[in-house]
């Protein structure tokens, strides 16, 4: 066994956006199921509401689901990625003394547990919140009413299928990237595929060396400007849904935005500095200080940040209106669905703000690296 | 003039307490080529690191010229390597993402050095100035460590078993090198080595063990790279 529990735990990204995917999930599907053994009840005079939420329900499940489920996708590639480069040393010492391939990725499988931590937890919480959850969605009273009861076969389908499928994922990801020559994993050399990156001569050292972090890492810049991203579509959906949803569904899209954008955010920048501590160490050692350090490593990422800010802005706009537009077209009394300026730049603002704390935080983290950690890492 | 006073530095905690070094005072003379020789364990690479500024010692005092290092802060004292100290490690220590041309640059630019690539050239690596560190030999490497750490244009260079890992040939030129420019420059050069052969190419060598200075002497003529023993 060559992943421990230690490892497992560094998967928290995981953990907590699968929770969130299958929470959202759980709730609108389990829901829809109920709301299905009921539809002989419903009376003509509510068939446009039902075939709504209905609607809602499946767009909700498939387009957050889907979304945050290929996000986990993303980030369980890049945590085995990151884990086999890291461990480079000991994988390459196992394929020496002659341990297969398929062998040494097998154990990988371990990883799928976060997903099921993840999946459980959302699953759970769902069931919890699911009796409020009913009645605020059947606030105008013209559905009959009914309870949540529970459905097997979603525990299937969002819990037990996902971890199998990403136990399964981690397996076959580690496999291909354990066909890494043994004296490259044993030598510790970084992955072979990595490129010279071009740069004009002319350009200073510190703006190089800006460029060539944010190149080597895209997964990394992919993943803040999806935290740029989940806060910004999330909060403004949550301020501009106003009329159209309740205060539970605004705060519930308020809370999962916050958490998914930060816990995205602080894995992300945490890697990013603790994947550059060796060079900034050499750096220092030769007398760049840590304020140059930092905005080499960290400065590069604020256009991708921006970048998600813009995308989520329009996302939430978009799926906001479509379904204003579309889904609830039929609906009486459907309140007016305009662009929220406010919400816009209550979002810009307090994301910037909380953006630059945590950069200036891992500024510090940065200037308090030591010359010697270069010389402890070779150890 | 570099001049240590009673330094001492000990590592772990207070039950564990491990005492480096024992209270070394040494005076190592501008330009010249001073070799700190001894065993494993004996405490030269900390010397090395506390004399560089990499580390500050627990008591003691390092002047250079005139001015105590051992006092400065934290900043200033990245300022003082930035300005006046060059190194060269046994494990190279490149950047393993930049090129050689980008990993020389690193230091060239702190001198405001833009002829950075003569250095490139003289220690034969022209050919391979877009590789990446792992797409060269262990004997390239520690030449683009050399050309990083001399296209800074240090006032001193230290060097910590910088033919540790090379080859007899590889290990040669590159002290020739070092040897030659130090001449041309006349900057100082401090080596830390087990290697007894080379200390004959320095012109102060200092012998340690456990800790302490146990003798020091000067040689009467100094060996060039290519007549010392390997």
């Amino acid at each position: 066994m060559i992943i421990g529990a230690k490892d497992v735990c560094k998967l928290l990204g995981i953990v907590i956006i699968s929770a969130c995917a299958v929470f959202v999930s759980t709730l609108f599907l389990n829901y829809n199921l109920d709301l299905n053994g009921i539809e002989a009840q419903i009376a003509d005079e509510s068939r446009a509401l039902y075939d709504a939420l209905v609607m809602t329900g499946s767009v909700v499940s498939a387009v957050s689901g889907g979304c945050l489920l290929m996000t986990s996708v993303v980030m369980l590639c890049f945590y085995i990625k990151h884990y086999i480069d890291s461990h480079r040393k000991e994988l390459g010492i196992l394929k020496a003394m002659g341990y297969s391939n398929i062998r040494i990725a097998a154990g990988f499988w371990v990883f799928g547990l976060s997903v099921f931590a993840g999946t459980l937890a959302g699953f759970s919480g769902a069931y919890l919140i699911m009796p409020a959850f009913y009645s605020v969605q059947n606030e105008s009273g013209l559905l009959p009413d009914f309870s949540a009861e529970f459905h097997p076969r979603l525990l299937i389908l969002l819990v037990i299928a996902p971890t199998a499928a990403f136990a399964l994922l981690s397996v076959i990801y580690s496999f291909f990237r354990m066909k890494t020559p043994v004296l490259d994993l044993l030598k510790g050399k970084p992955d072979s595929k990595s490129r010279d990156v071009a740069a004009k001569d002319n350009m200073p050292f510190l703006k190089e060396l800006k460029k060539i972090t944010l190149r080597g890492r895209r997964s990394l810049v992919f993943f803040i400007a999806f935290a740029s991203f989940c806060y910004s579509a999330m909060v403004q959906m949550s301020f501009g849904m106003g009329d159209l949803a309740s205060e539970m569904m605004s705060a519930m899209t308020f809370m999962i935005g916050v958490v998914l954008a930060f816990t995205t955010l602080f894995i992300a920048v945490t890697t990013v500095v603790r994947s550059n501590a060796g060079s900034v160490s050499i750096m220092k050692i030769f007398g760049y200080s840590g304020r140059e350090c930092s905005s080499a490593i960290l400065s590069g990422y604020r256009p991708a940040a921006a970048a998600g800010f813009v995308i989520g802005t329009l996302y939430q706009y978009l799926l906001l209106k479509i379904a204003v537009e579309v889904i609830f077209k039929d609906i009486e009394n459907v309140p007016v669905f305009e662009f929220n300026v406010q919400a816009l730049i209550i979002a810009a603002v307090s994301f910037a703000v909380v953006y630059e704390a945590v950069m200036l935080c891992y500024s510090r983290r940065i200037g308090k690296i030591s010359v010697k950690e270069i010389m402890m890492e070779a150890e | 003039m570099i001049r240590a006073e009673n330094i001492r530095k000990s590592y772990g905690t207070r039950d564990n307490r491990c005492e480096i070094l024992k209270g070394i005072s040494i005076d190592i003379e501008d330009g010249g080529f001073t070799v700190i020789l001894g065993a494993s364990g004996s405490g030269k690479s900390t010397l090395l690191n506390v004399l560089s500024g990499l580390e500050r010692p627990d008591s003691g005092s390092i002047f250079y010229d005139g001015e105590n290092i051992a006092e400065l802060s934290d900043d200033s004292l990245t300022a003082f390597r930035r300005k006046n100290i060059g190194f060269i490690f046994q494990q190279y220590y490149l950047l393993p993402n930049l090129n050689v041309d980008r990993n020389v640059k690193m230091g060239a630019e702190l001198a405001g050095n833009k002829d950075y690539a003569d250095i490139i050239n003289a220690l034969g690596l022209s050919e391979k100035r877009r590789k990446l560190p792992r797409e060269l030999s262990g004997g390239e490497q520690q030449r683009v460590s050399a050309a990083r750490a001399l296209a800074k244009k240090p006032s001193v260079l230290f060097l910590d078993e910088p033919t540790g890992a090379l080859d007899e040939e590889t290990g040669r030129s590159v002290l020739d090198y070092i040897c030659r420019l130090r001449d041309e420059l006349k900057f100082t050069v401090i080596m830390v080595t087990h290697n007894a052969n080379i200390a004959d190419m320095a012109k102060t060598v200092i012998k340690m063990n456990s800790g302490k200075i146990v003798g020091q002497y000067r040689n009467q003529t100094q060996k060039t790279a290519y007549e010392i023993g390997w």
